[in-house]
């Protein structure tokens, strides 16, 4: 097949489409299944984007990857300690079934799609005026870069993030409705898995971000205020449950449908769960290996195209991670400038 | 994580409180994104399913999507919507089962480019498309909706706001997605 002839069969027909019939077509879906549009925060714009990005930052930091999109990770962890991280390839398909299953792309609806999450004390990311400040709210020495790229620029912005707890029970009737909600049937939750609690507590964090000032437009595309740098420190999550064992959660989750062979083989790899925080990587958008860092091991995550790079590694009891736009030997040269 | 997010609305927004309040209209902000880009979604689509009513189907599910979690007036709606479009209509592509994906391909009206008053070159053109989906729907999500949207007709610096990718990589992006696509093909 030449370029012509795949450009033949890619461009079909233009489609003729009567936009009035569409959209009446709408109105009376919405109306019918009653759907509401959101509704914007009445609050100051700086002030939102500057808390948007502390709590994805916060996402990133206190419960680290455990708590994706995917639900699988830290469902394995029976007692769950950090001491180092590795890499979980995600396929576009991991991604595309969990996308369908949950009900909405937010932590606490993702997890709906297995049981209910249900913060008991939620995150609340606050800005500080300076690192002591951080430092102080904290608990923790809050380290900060002492090395930087000439791209980073300005003095950062500090953000603490409280110690957070959050509950998530298991649940049959959530899961089979996940599973029916992209036409596959889910295999049948075991009776000491329904109903199962997992406690799951992360933070205090100290989160630092370079270049994202109040109405900062410096990104392109559908992301703007994306931020230069993004530096945070935790201590590191930790999860426990009521009683099941990390072995019957491994195996009930897995058998999930829609993970791929991919992902439960790199799931079943770790060899202990326990003290092993899966980091979830797009397996066609992103690269990842092993770096030294700080004296310890840790990983590296780049995206193929160039645009994001972070370096995440555990020491001492605390999560670290860099995040920005800059290539892998400026990221572990950030990192390894941590004092 | 962050590819997890990119789904999210970069603005500050929550579902609104009354989940039983129907409204009687959507807003003017809404109608005009609509009315703007409803044939641009429904083309996307299209280019993927090469079946008009399944890509409309597909288009207002993207804007029912958008309607739940974005602002009208975002401007990142246009980009947004079109991203959505390729991805949902790879979905409804990969979910056809084989029977159904052979109907499909063989309701298509013959391509207007194609030679009509050739029979045996109609149904080459027939079969191309055919397995053009097929390959389509095993392809890496990216290079994909890249495609799609390329196909589509939408430019370079559309493709890079839709996808979130620098517009000066779409070029490079492009090729290696064509070139996926022809190994794919063999």
């Amino acid at each position: 097949m030449n370029d012509t002839q795949i450009e033949r069969a890619l461009g079909t027909d233009e489609p003729r489409v009567n936009t009035d019939n569409a959209l009446a077509r709408f109105q009376a879906r919405v109306q019918t299944e009653g759907i509401a549009p959101v509704v914007p925060i009445a609050r100051p714009r700086v002030t939102s984007r500057w808390l948007q990005g502390l709590a994805a930052a916060a996402g990133v930091v206190i419960v680290a990857s455990a708590l994706t999109l995917s639900g699988v990770a830290e469902s394995v962890l029976k007692i769950f300690e950090p001491k180092t991280v590795v890499a979980v390839p995600i396929t576009q398909g991991d991604l595309t079934y969990l996308g369908q299953a949950c009900t909405g792309v937010n932590l606490q609806e993702c997890l709906g799609a297995y049981g209910t999450f249900v913060w008991t004390t939620p995150p609340q990311p606050k800005e500080v005026n300076s690192r002591s400040q951080a430092s102080a709210q904290a608990g923790f020495t809050a380290l900060a870069p002492t090395s930087l790229p000439s791209s980073v620029t300005g003095d950062p912005r500090y953000g603490v993030i409280n110690r957070s707890t959050a509950t998530f029970t298991f649940s049959a009737d959530s899961t089979r409705q996940s599973a029916a909600r992209v036409n596959r049937t889910a295999p049948p939750m075991p009776a000491n898995i329904e109903g199962s609690k997992l406690f799951i507590t992360g933070g205090p964090a100290v989160v630092q971000i370079w270049g994202a000032p109040a109405g900062a437009t410096g990104a392109t595309g559908a992301y703007p205020d994306v931020p230069t740098l993004v530096v945070g420190q935790a201590k590191a999550p930790t999860v426990s449950s009521d009683g099941i064992t990390v072995d019957e959660l491994r195996s009930y989750l897995l058998s999930q449908p829609g993970i791929s062979p991919q992902l439960a083989a790199a799931i079943r790899a770790i060899g202990d769960p326990s003290s092993t925080l899966p980091v979830p990587v797009p397996a066609e958008l992103a690269v990842s290996h092993p770096v030294t860092v700080q004296g310890v091991q840790g990983l590296y995550v780049g995206d193929n195209t160039g645009i994001a790079s972070a370096v995440i590694w555990q020491k001492d009891g605390m999560m670290f991670e860099v995040i920005g736009s800059f290539n892998e030997s400026q990221a572990l040269s950030i990192a390894n400038s941590m004092r | 994580m962050l590819y997890g997010c990119m789904q999210a609305s970069p603005s500050m927004t929550l579902p609104a409180r009354d989940p039983g309040h129907v409204v009687s209209a959507v807003s003017p902000a809404f109608e005009a994104l609509f009315r703007s880009e409803y044939a641009r979604v429904v083309g996307i689509a299209h280019r993927v399913l090469a079946d008009q009513a399944e890509a409309e189907d597909v288009a207002q599910d993207v804007f029912v999507s958008f309607y739940r979690g974005h602002p009208a007036d975002a401007a990142y709606g246009p980009a947004w919507l079109h991203a959505a479009a390729a991805h949902a209509a790879l979905n409804a592509l990969r979910g056809r089962d084989r029977r159904s994906r052979r109907e499909a391909a063989l309701a298509v009206p013959p391509d207007a480019t194609a030679a009509q008053d050739d029979p045996a070159e109609t149904v080459v053109a027939s079969e191309t498309r055919e397995e053009v989906r097929a390959v389509l729907a095993r392809l890496p999500e990216r290079s994909a909706a890249m495609l799609a949207l390329r196909y589509a007709g939408l430019s370079y610096a559309e493709i890079a706001a839709a996808l979130d990718v620098r517009a000066s990589s779409v070029g490079t992006l492009l090729r290696r997605a064509e070139d996926a696509f022809r190994r794919e093909l063999r």
